[in-house]
């Protein structure tokens, strides 16, 4: 009996191991080109819009080019999403083509030593400068766009203020005097702030950026170069700002605990008046409220003075080629890149992506029916009263500024206490990356 | 005191002491369902209703009954999402899950049994090791070229050796401390009655140890099962995703489909359920023994 126990166990342990190692043959085989056409992989974020418009993209760009085959990859966004990132390019894991964030962030994966240089391309000439200062080092150009730019500024319900008859503010006093009267004809919160997703509470301070690049243009070299601070004017202003909409009480009750996506419904639906919050949010109004796209409109988040506001933009996503692509998957892989920024690929992208803002690249153009909001935009452009966004410019953005400016809007720090708190945020972050004169 | 006394004094009157009993032990069951109700189901029926509604519905986040019953259409939907993706996520999972943990019982149960039973100048060695491999946090980088030059890495294999080697240290201290309740007489017993060290493991030792085996592949099952920075970065590329690296398809920054997510967390809780409501006793077993022998 226990003789024929153990030879049991025996067996369940080698069946085990068995099972196991044919399993494992099962998965660990990998594919290849075997009919002379050449593969490239693709990674994007696995959200839902990103991965619809990728699919559509390939199907067009195989369409054209019969001779190459794309597989998408995709993988989380946010926090993890950038460690993945570090980790596949470190390793030489990265696919051959793939879509990540301009600026600050591309900046932090050392483009010079881990991707391979664009600048040559022909689609290079059609870009922005604005575009083309943020996918770019010294050395090099890197990236080419995919998607549209989006503002960073107040969205805000229009039916409220035409029932009101109130107008679209240019100084921030207009701005609180518009709150004023909204908050007295009662039943619509002023200003929508939505604690509960910490990372809209930024707005203020971010979104102000514009007008403080129009009061100093140099402001952001100088703030690299630790010469100017968020503690002093003008870059204090934002603080400033938050801190009075709170202490005036212009927030919605429940400003604290609401989501990003309750701040959407209100703007939609007319029971919050203004947000302040990136235009993306258009594409939330479009899948939840289809109904209310036409109900809302943008606004750049007022300056002290009328002649300083000004939009502050949020440069698109980009494309990029990792040093590991070589020979025919590199023809290829900048094949797939140069077909996105063709006319094709533009169609692509404006029949399968949220237009938030206008195009960077003049390959490009808005579609002729697009939301108001996106036409409101566009004003900001055609009167040249846009500027990049801080992170753009420089790669010191402090890893705390959302807990901190949810300090600043629910009344715990005052607008200096809070500026200068992420002053010594940051100061941590620019010795991490061994920026000068910190 | 005060209270128990008065509570004890009708009791000699018989009758309505016993009803007074009655009803304190029926009150304290209600409120004991209602808090489990509350603690428990209150969420499983929230996950149940946002999965049922409209994406516009849904991102309210509200507890309220669906005004369109959408849970066909985003069953359909999840299912579908990127060709199939979330099935094979889940034979995935399951393969790791069941591998993984077979490793770990099987290498842990000897370890710990050897351990505990021999005393060798190796011991110290590696009970060092075993505590190094608890408090030493794993470093990704390292770890992938380690799996690169054993060719390893993006493979099944490779995640699966690297989820057994990171439940290893906790599940061989488990099962030394359990084979330490195991009295010596017994592998003596069987030493005299002619049974090799093979046997003597396998035949004598391991069927005493299924409590705490329970205790462990409950453990380490949940752990594996849930597990998503490992699958993260060991295991990248779309036909090697495990379940929880799913649930990104439907969540971003600006834009997420909150109906489609938690029907997505429906089905992904489905498995784990229905394993426990065959296995209960066997887990609450374990579980208690594992509590009081550790």
């Amino acid at each position: 009996m226990a003789w024929k126990n153990a030879r049991r166990a025996w067996l369940a342990a080698a069946a085990l191991g068995a099972a196991a190692s044919v399993l494992l043959a099962g998965c660990s085989g990998g594919g290849g080109s075997s009919d002379g056409k050449t593969q490239i992989t693709w990674l994007v974020q696995n959200d839902e819009t990103t991965v619809a418009m990728a699919n559509a993209m390939i199907a067009a760009f195989e369409k054209a080019n019969t001779d190459v085959t794309v597989k998408l990859e995709t993988q989380p966004a946010g926090t993890e999403g950038d460690n993945l990132m570090k980790t596949k390019l470190s390793t030489g894991e990265m696919s051959d083509v793939f879509y990540y964030n301009s600026g600050s962030l591309l900046q932090a994966l050392h483009p010079d030593s881990t991707l391979v240089n664009l600048s040559g391309e022909k689609w290079v000439k059609s870009l922005t400068s604005d575009f083309r200062s943020v996918v770019s080092t010294d050395k090099g150009l890197y990236g080419a766009p995919l998607g549209s730019s989006q503002a960073g500024g107040v969205v805000y319900n229009r039916k409220v203020y035409d029932q009101l008859g109130l107008s679209v503010p240019t100084t921030w006093d207009d701005f609180m005097a518009n709150s004023e009267k909204i908050k007295q004809a009662g039943g619509v919160a002023p200003i929508v702030q939505t604690y509960g997703d910490t990372w809209t509470s930024q707005l203020f301070v971010l979104a102000d950026f514009g007008n403080v690049y129009k009061a100093d243009p140099d402001w952001a070299k100088q703030y690299t170069a630790n010469k100017r601070k968020y503690a002093d004017e003008p870059a204090l202003e934002g603080f400033e700002h938050q801190e009075q909409a709170f202490k005036a009480g212009l927030f919605n009750s429940d400003f604290a605990s609401a989501t990003y996506d309750d701040g959407v419904k209100m703007i939609a639906t007319g029971t919050g008046a203004q947000y302040p919050i990136l235009t993306q949010a258009i594409a939330a109004i479009q899948q939840n409220y289809p109904d209310n796209v036409d109900d809302v409109g943008f606004f750049a988040l007022p300056a002290d003075k009328a002649g300083d506001t000004t939009a502050t933009i949020w440069q698109p996503n980009a494309l990029y080629i990792p040093k590991t692509t070589k020979d025919a998957k590199l023809t290829a892989a900048k094949k797939l890149v140069a077909f996105v920024n063709s006319p094709d690929g533009c169609e692509v992208q404006t029949s399968k992506l949220a237009v938030s803002g206008p195009f960077v690249t003049t390959a490009c153009t808005l579609p002729s029916s697009v939301p108001p909001l996106v036409q409101d935009i566009q004003k900001y452009f055609d009167d040249k009263a846009t500027a990049p966004a801080l992170e753009f410019l420089s790669p010191i953005k402090g890893p705390n500024l959302e807990n901190i400016t949810v300090q600043v809007g629910s009344g715990i720090s005052t607008a200096k206490q809070g500026a200068q708190l992420y002053d010594e945020d940051v100061k941590k972050q620019a010795q991490q990356l061994g920026i000068k004169g910190w | 005191m005060t209270a128990q006394a008065g509570l004890a004094a009708p009791v000699r009157h018989g009758r309505p002491g016993r009803t007074l009993r009655r009803v304190r032990s029926w009150i304290i069951g209600i409120v004991s369902i209602v808090l489990s109700l509350f603690v428990f189901v209150v969420p499983f029926v929230f996950i149940f209703l946002t999965a049922s509604k409209t994406a516009p519905e849904a991102s309210n986040l509200s507890f309220t009954w669906p005004q369109h019953w959408a849970l066909w259409d985003n069953l359909v939907a999840v299912l579908t999402t990127r060709d199939g993706l979330i099935v094979r996520a889940f034979v995935n999972s399951a393969v790791l899950t069941i591998v993984s943990v077979a490793i770990m019982v099987v290498v842990s149960a000897m370890v710990g049994y050897l351990l505990q039973r021999k005393r060798s100048r190796l011991n110290p060695i590696v009970n060092f090791f075993v505590l190094a491999g608890l408090i030493v946090p794993p470093a990704v980088v390292p770890t992938i070229w380690v799996l690169q030059s054993l060719e390893l890495f993006k493979t099944m294999a490779g995640l699966i050796l690297i989820e057994a080697t990171f439940g290893l240290s906790f599940c061989i201290l488990l099962f030394r401390a359990f084979v330490a309740t195991i009295p010596r007489e017994l592998d003596e017993a069987a030493v005299i009655d002619g049974a090799g060290p093979v046997r003597l493991f396998f035949t004598v030792v391991l069927p005493l140890l299924r409590p705490v085996m329970i205790t462990v592949v409950v453990v380490q099952a949940v752990a594996v099962f849930n597990d998503f920075t490992n699958p993260l970065y060991f295991l990248p590329g779309d036909e090697n995703a495990t379940v929880q690296l799913t649930l990104y398809n439907f969540q971003s920054q600006t834009l997420s489909q909150w109906n489609l997510l938690f029907m997505d967390i429906l089905l992904i809780t489905i498995p784990p359920l229905v394993m426990y409501i065959f296995f209960n006793r066997q887990i609450v077993a374990g579980m208690t023994s594992g509590a009081v022998k550790g």
